[in-house]
């Protein structure tokens, strides 16, 4: 009975990926600057989601391991560290994918990518370290103790890390509308930093309840500047045009502006039609999450009944010997 | 009447009686790490084993650099004083990874880890190793910094700053690796094994001080290093902590 249970979940997760295969290919919209590319983020950020939980997972059993000595906790911790390298690897490669297409470079020790290079190099290292103890008792234990010890990296790479290093090429709060990137108070004339474009507020003119700000926007490298208007609606509170950057996606919007007319709030906003704007496109990315998940935990339960299997197979045959 | 009385000065006498022996358990085992700190630096004294391959590791890749790159100590851009901080953490790293690893394995080579088990507690024998690896590196980072301004012409601009850099730096590859060291005692391969375990954990300590060390060689005072600073210490205290936690299952393997 559980057996067959097993045998229909597991063509559930079968057919759930193929679904969500067909819709990211055929069915989802482009999203717009990216093109066709844009699509791989269906099977890019599930991935790394899943290698993070991997990471965890192997973590926590390693700790049960070392509470309460039971040889399965091990094999769970060994089957997710598994699971969690392979998935590493899928995510690893399809960004450098992603990168090469859209940004001409596979690899440019972004803060993530550095992340995700140490997380490949731990469960490399925690292979090895299997591989270099013979005694099954200790190999256990020693392992358990550097997959915790390493875990205590991980909210130092995830937190810290992309906030010490300067640039990065991964969306930010940009990518996602509705999401709050805090922007930049400036006073006329004064000059600031938005992304990584300097910009300077010249000027801010009112026409009844309209106020318009001009702003100098200068390229990366301050290879050349253009001056955009953005507006904000005083009888509204809303902001009103929004031009967008040159050769960019992204918008500036002027979102507050003081009374006084002497300082307003700029910011840079993703365009209307943003990736997960788009109601289909969320749910398939979230119905990716959810199958790769699946495909995770079944992955998971597979590896460490397998390995219990050959533990007892091996105990069987020495006690024979 | 007399069993209230007895009820009210209970609370008060194991207080008295029971705050004095935490101390005296936290005095003992302070003690029986620096038995075990000293005993290790007596040998270490006497073998010079790991010193010696520190420092010459040290001394052959600062003599390299000297040879093949000597005018990008004469330049101050922002990249020559990165790939000079780099230069640095290189040498730093692979010299101390050589020898970190001396303090557990000398224990395994000798056969004497059973009795070292018998004699002090686990926490004594962590922190007694950790000190050693402390000195160990405090020297390391000394004559390393030393070669670097002699023979690659490194320019130190804030020197204060430069030294509490190293000295952060030092701190998060003891604390990251005194514990690793422990754990390949008991493998083979040991020191490839040993560098393999503690490369992906220095990583981002080593990213966040060749940055920071980057800084301090410009003239701008503590101010630029302290985010990196920060960010060491913090790495340092959590691994600190999580070593002190783990270190008793390591030993008991």
């Amino acid at each position: 009975m559980v057996q067959q249970m097993a045998q229909v979940g597991k063509l559930l997760i079968g057919l759930w990926m193929a679904g969500v295969t067909i819709v990211m290919f055929l069915v989802i919209p482009q999203y717009e600057g990216l093109g066709n590319a844009g699509r791989i983020i269906i099977m890019h950020v599930p991935t790394a989601w899943v290698s993070v939980l991997a990471f965890a997972i192997s973590a926590i059993f390693s700790g049960l391991y070392l509470w309460k000595r039971k040889p399965t906790y091990d094999d769970y911790a060994v089957a997710a560290a598994e699971g969690g390298f392979l998935f590493t690897a899928l995510a690893t490669v399809t960004g450098m994918i992603f990168s090469q297409v859209v940004w001409g470079i596979y690899w440019n020790w972004d803060p993530r990518q550095t992340s995700i290079f140490v997380l490949l190099l731990i469960y490399a290292a925690l292979f090895a370290l299997r591989a270099a103890i013979d005694d099954v008792q200790r190999r256990r234990q020693l392992s358990a103790a550097y997959s915790l010890f390493a875990f205590v990296t991980v909210p130092f790479l995830i937190f810290v890390a992309p906030r010490i290093a300067d640039s990065t090429l991964h969306p930010n709060c940009v990518f996602i509308q509705g999401s709050t990137c805090d922007g930049i108070s400036l006073d006329v004339g004064m000059i600031g930093l938005l992304g990584d474009r300097k910009i300077q507020l010249i000027g801010m003119e009112r026409e009844g309840d309209l106020v318009t700000a001009e702003v100098i926007v200068s390229e990366p490298g301050l290879s050349g500047e253009t001056t955009l208007r953005p507006s904000f609606n005083l009888a509204t509170g809303t902001m009103a045009d929004r031009p967008e950057f040159p050769g960019l996606r992204y918008q500036l919007g002027l979102e507050y502006v003081d009374p006084s007319i002497n300082s307003g709030l700029l910011n840079i906003e993703a365009p209307g039609t943003g990736l997960l704007d788009n109601q289909i496109t969320l749910f398939t990315f979230l119905a990716s999450i959810a199958g790769f998940t699946a495909l995770f935990v079944w992955m998971l339960n597979l590896r460490a009944d397998l390995l219990g299997l050959q533990w007892a197979l091996a105990q069987r045959d020495g006690g024979r010997v | 009447m007399a069993g209230h009385s007895s009820t009210e000065q209970d609370p008060g006498l194991t207080l008295t009686t029971q705050q004095p022996v935490a101390q005296q358990r936290i005095v003992d085992l302070l003690q029986a790490a620096w038995a075990v700190f000293v005993k290790d630096l007596r040998i270490e004294l006497r073998t010079r084993y790991a010193i010696n391959a520190m420092v010459l590791f040290a001394a052959c890749t600062a003599m390299m650099v000297s040879i093949g790159t000597t005018f990008i100590g004469l330049r101050r851009t922002e990249e020559a004083l990165l790939i000079q901080a780099s230069l640095l953490w290189i040498a730093l790293l692979f010299a101390a990874i050589s020898g970190l690893s001396r303090g557990f394995v000398h224990e395994e080579e000798t056969r004497t880890l059973a009795a070292l088990r018998l004699a002090a507690p686990a926490l004594a024998v962590y922190l007694g190793k950790f000190l050693l690896n402390l000195a160990l590196l405090a020297l390391l980072g000394l004559i390393t910094s030393l070669l670097f301004i002699v023979l690659v012409r490194v320019q130190v601009g804030s020197p204060l700053a430069f030294l509490g850099m190293l000295a952060a730096g030092g701190l998060s590859l003891a604390t990251s690796t005194t514990i690793l060291a422990a754990i390949i005692t008991r493998a083979s391969f040991k020191n490839a094994l040993f560098a393999v375990l503690a490369f992906p954990l220095l990583v981002p300590p080593l990213i966040i001080a060749i940055q920071g060390t980057a800084a301090t060689l410009a003239e701008g005072g503590w101010l630029p290093a302290l985010p990196a600073l920060q960010f060491l210490i913090a790495y340092s205290v959590a691994m600190f902590v999580a070593s002190l936690l783990l270190f008793r299952f390591v030993w008991e393997a």
